[in-house]
């Protein structure tokens, strides 16, 4: 899950800190869902996107995982 | 509440166990160490409820559950393997002829050993714990630093 937390962030001058406060979770958090380490509830994503009044898609972006196939002749 | 009196009010009811410990030790009564260890838990649960600036947000959730999950996986796997080989020793019979039977019957587990294992497996779900939650912890961008 690819996510555009840091980019809507500079674009409302706001700090990790001040997200996090006004979301109700821990700085670490917000730093864990930028760097890709953990994968928000879609609970808290709603709050992201809706703290920043945008859809969720246009701040989380699912990518689909490779499906591997075997070729049998 | 703050959080760093929360921690101390923790400290000191980690003192008052040893110190029961020991006195139980001492009238040879093990009820009333269990008895203060589940009012300690209890009094640990209402305090928490109490602190005021301690955040506990989903991820910190998480890492707690993965940890007392897979810790609890590896306990009963273990806890099985030990329960398998107390069975083995109960249903133990000695092969004939019986006069030729040299070796000694298994010994049952007297209530000192019994101790010691307990011991042995307190510590291991301690230290399992403690592991599985570092690890889930790394996983989950605890330590990560930012440039910010």
């Amino acid at each position: 899950m690819k996510n555009k937390i840091k980019v809507f962030r500079a674009m409302h001058d706001l700090t990790q800190e001040d997200l996090a406060a006004a979301i109700g979770v821990t700085r670490q958090t917000i730093l864990a869902i930028e760097k890709g380490k953990y994968v928000p509830s879609l609970d808290l994503a709603f709050k992201i996107s809706r703290y920043f009044q945008v859809n969720i898609e246009e701040v989380f972006q699912y990518e689909e995982h490779e499906v591997r196939t075997i070729d049998i002749d | 509440m703050k959080k760093n009196t929360y921690y101390l009010l923790i400290g000191c009811i980690a003192l008052i166990l040893l110190a029961i410990f020991w006195y139980s030790v001492e009238i040879h009564n093990p009820l009333v160490i269990m008895s203060a260890f589940v009012i300690s838990i209890v009094v640990i649960h209402f305090l928490r409820g109490k602190v005021t600036d301690l955040i506990e947000d989903e991820r910190s959730r998480k890492i707690t559950e993965q940890a007392t999950v897979r810790t609890f996986q590896v306990f009963c796997v273990t806890l099985c393997a030990i329960s398998i080989g107390a069975v083995m020793q109960l249903l133990y019979v000695p092969t004939l002829p019986r006069e030729l039977h040299t070796t000694k019957p298994p010994e049952v587990l007297g209530p000192r050993l019994m101790g010691y294992f307990q011991l042995a497996l307190l510590c291991l779900m301690i230290f399992l714990y403690v592991g599985f939650r570092i690890y889930y912890a790394r996983k989950y961008g605890e330590w990560e630093t930012d440039e910010e």
